[in-house]
C-alpha cells in the first residue's frame, strides 16, 4: 500500500471483497515500482544523460540497449542512487529519491540507505566480495541489512544459494567459483534481500560464452516468478524472449521504446543500425 | 684457535637470562608502538584520502615523522617533552611514543596504498545492497586493504624492533643496553654484540615467521596448516547450514 493510487483504493470502504480482491491485482500489476522524469547527470562538465524517462510497473521486464557509452550503466544506477542524478525525479515505490523536479513537490522523500533496501542490483564485473565464502557474502548483507543474527543469516543465506543451485558451494571462496557460479552467487545475495525490484549491469558480458546460459537459466527463473527486473543487455535473443518493454539508449538519451516484439517492428534508424551491427 | 681462545665464549649462556629479558623490552615497546602506530596509521591514512584541508595535515605529519631518525625522535619526546609539557615519561613510555610517532607514519602510508588497491566495485556492491558505509568499511574494505598491508606491515615490525635499540641513549634496558653493561665488566665486546645481533636476527626470523602464517589464515581459501586448522571451524559450521537447508527443502 505505498502508492497513492493503492492508499485511495483502500478508502473505499463499501467494495466487497470480491471487487476488492481483484482491483488489488490490478493494481499490483500495474504498479509503479520506479519512475525516473528527465533525469540528467553531469559528470564535472561533460553531461552524460540529457533527461531520461523511465516507468517500471511491478512485475515487468523492462530491457535496455544500445551501444557502449550511450548512459546505460549510469541511467541504471540512478536508479539506486549509486550516481546521483545531477537533475530529475527518482520515484521508487511512490517516494523521492532523486532532486526532483521543478515545481513538483513529493510528499514524501527518502534517503540513499531507505531506497536500497528496495532496489537489488548484479553488476556486470559480480563484486563478489572475495575474503569472505559464497554463504558468507550473502550472510554479511544479511546481518547488516536486515539485522539478522548470525544463525538466521547464514540459515537464510543457504536458502538464496540453493535456489541459484549453489548449496553445494556454500564454502567456497568467490576464488575458487567460476564467473557463472560468482555472478549466480551475486544474484542470490541480491534476492536474499526481497528486494522489490532487481537491476542488471551487463550481468554476463564478462562471462566466457560457454558459461552465459547458466545465468541467462537463472534470470529467466526468476522473472517467470514475476519479479520485476531492469536488465542492461547485449544478449539480444535473451531480450527477445523475456523483455516486456525495451528502450533503445543513444547518446545519454532514450532513442526509442516499445513493448515486446519491439526489436523486430522498430523504426528509428538508429536503432536499426545498432541491432544490424550486433546481430 | 689461539685467538679464539681469547673469546670467552661461556659469557653468553652464564647471561643468557639479561640477554633475553634485553631481547624481551625490545620487543614489548615494539609491540605496543605497532599496535599504536597500525592504530593512528589507519584514521591517517583515511584523513589522507579525505578532503582538503584535513588530507593536508595528515600529508604534512606523515612527510616529517617518515624522516625524524628514531634516536632523534626518542631524545625530543624523553627530554624535550618533559620540559615543554611538564609531564617526564618513563624510558619504556618514551620509547613507546617515540616510535609510534615515526611508524605511524609509515603505516599511513601501507594502509593508504593498500586502501586504494581495493575495486571500486566492492563498496558499490554494498552500497548497492543498501549496508552503512561506515559496516562497508570495516567488513569489507579494511579486511582486504589489511590483507594487503600485512606483509609490510611485518617488516616495518622487524625494523622497529631494531629501532629500540637506539633507547640506550635514554637507559632503557633493551638488548643494546644491556650488552652495553655486560661489556663493560667483561671486556668481551666481539662475543657480547655477536650474540646481541644472533638474538634481534632470531627475533626478526620469528616474527617474519609469524606474520607469514597470519598472512596465510587471510588469504582464500586460507593456505598453511595453521591457517586451515584455524578455517576447520568455519567449514563445520557451513556444513551444518547446508544439511539444515537440505532439511528444510525437503519437507517442502
Ligand atoms: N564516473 C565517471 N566519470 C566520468 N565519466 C563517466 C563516469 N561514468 C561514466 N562516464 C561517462 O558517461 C558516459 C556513459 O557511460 P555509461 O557507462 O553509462 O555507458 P554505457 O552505455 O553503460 O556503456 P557500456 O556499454 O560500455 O557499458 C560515457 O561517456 C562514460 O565515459
Ligand atoms: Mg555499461
Amino acid at each position: 500500500m505505498r502508492t497513492p493510487a493503492s492508499t485511495s483504493s483502500s478508502r473505499q470502504e463499501g467494495s466487497t471483497e470480491v471487487s476488492r480482491a481483484s482491483l488489488a491485482d490490478a493494481e499490483r500489476a500495474s504498479r509503479l515500482v520506479v519512475e525516473l522524469k528527465g533525469i540528467k547527470k553531469s559528470f564535472g562538465s561533460v553531461e552524460v544523460l540529457h533527461g531520461v524517462d523511465l516507468k517500471v510497473h511491478s512485475g515487468e521486464h523492462v530491457v535496455i540497449f544500445g551501444p557502449s557509452g550511450s548512459g546505460k550503466s549510469t541511467l541504471l544506477r540512478t536508479i539506486n542512487l549509486l550516481e546521483e542524478p545531477s537533475a530529475g525525479s527518482v520515484r521508487v515505490l511512490g517516494v523521492e529519491y532523486g532532486p526532483g523536479l521543478p515545481g513538483e513537490r513529493a510528499e514524501k522523500r527518502g534517503g540513499p540507505l531507505q531506497l536500497r533496501r528496495h532496489v537489488g542490483m548484479v553488476f556486470q564485473q559480480f563484486n563478489l566480495f572475495p575474503h569472505l565464502t559464497a554463504l558468507h557474502n550473502i550472510s554479511l548483507a544479511l546481518r547488516s541489512v536486515r539485522s539478522l543474527g548470525r544463525r538466521e543469516a547464514e540459515e537464510k543465506a543457504g536458502i538464496a544459494l540453493r535456489q541459484v543451485g549453489l548449496l553445494p558451494w556454500a564454502g567456497h571462496f568467490p576464488g575458487e567459483l567460476s564467473g557463472g557460479q560468482q555472478q549466480r552467487v551475486a544474484i542470490a545475495r541480491a534476492l536474499s534481500l526481497d528486494p522489490e525490484v532487481m537491476l542488471f549491469d551487463e550481468p554476463t558480458s564478462a562471462l566466457d560464452p560457454e558459461l552465459v546460459g547458466e545465468v541467462l537459466a537463472v534470470m529467466r527463473a526468476l522473472a517467470e516468478s514475476g519479479m520485476t527486473m531492469v536488465i542492461v543487455t547485449h544478449e539480444l535473443n535473451f531480450a527477445r524472449e523475456i523483455g516486456d518493454f525495451n528502450v533503445f539508449m543513444d547518446e545519454g538519451l532514450v532513442v526509442e521504446s516499445g513493448p515486446r516484439g519491439f526489436l523486430d517492428i522498430c523504426e528509428n534508424a538508429r536503432t536499426k543500425r545498432f541491432l544490424k551491427a550486433v546481430l | 684457535m689461539r685467538l679464539l681462545a681469547n673469546y670467552d665464549w661461556g659469557l653468553i649462556w652464564e647471561n643468557k637470562e639479561d640477554l633475553l629479558r634485553g631481547l624481551l623490552v625490545a620487543i614489548q615497546v615494539a609491540a605496543v608502538a605497532l599496535v599504536l602506530s597500525v592504530a593512528i596509521g589507519l584514521v591517517l591514512a583515511l584523513l589522507r584520502l579525505g578532503k582538503p584541508p584535513v588530507s593536508w595535515l595528515a600529508a604534512i605529519y606523515v612527510n616529517v615523522f617518515r624522516g625524524v631518525p628514531a634516536l632523534v625522535s626518542v631524545i625530543w619526546v624523553y627530554f624535550g617533552w618533559s620540559l615543554v609539557v611538564g609531564i617526564s615519561f618513563t624510558v619504556f613510555q618514551a620509547g613507546v611514543i617515540a616510535l609510534t610517532l615515526l611508524y605511524s607514519a609509515f603505516i599511513s602510508e601501507i594502509y593508504r596504498a593498500a586502501l586504494q588497491a581495493i575495486p571500486k566495485g566492492q563498496r558499490e556492491a554494498g552500497l548497492a545492497l543498501g549496508m552503512h558505509p561506515a559496516r562497508i568499511f570495516v567488513q569489507v574494505t579494511l579486511p582486504q586493504a589489511t590483507k594487503i598491508a600485512i606483509p609490510n606491515i611485518g617488516s616495518m615490525f622487524i625494523g622497529m624492533i631494531k629501532d629500540t635499540s637506539t633507547f640506550t641513549v635514554i637507559g632503557l634496558l633493551e638488548l643494546v643496553r644491556v650488552t652495553q653493561n655486560l661489556n663493560s665488566t667483561t671486556f668481551q665486546p666481539f662475543v657480547l654484540y655477536t650474540a646481541a645481533a644472533g638474538l634481534y636476527v632470531a627475533a626478526a626470523f620469528f616474527f617474519d615467521f609469524l606474520f607469514r602464517a597470519f598472512e596465510k589464515t587471510l588469504t582464500t581459501p586460507p593456505s598453511g596448516g595453521i591457517a586451515r586448522a584455524a578455517a576447520g571451524r568455519r567449514r563445520r559450521r557451513i556444513e551444518l547450514v547446508m544439511k539444515d537447508v537440505e532439511a528444510l527443502s525437503g519437507k517442502t
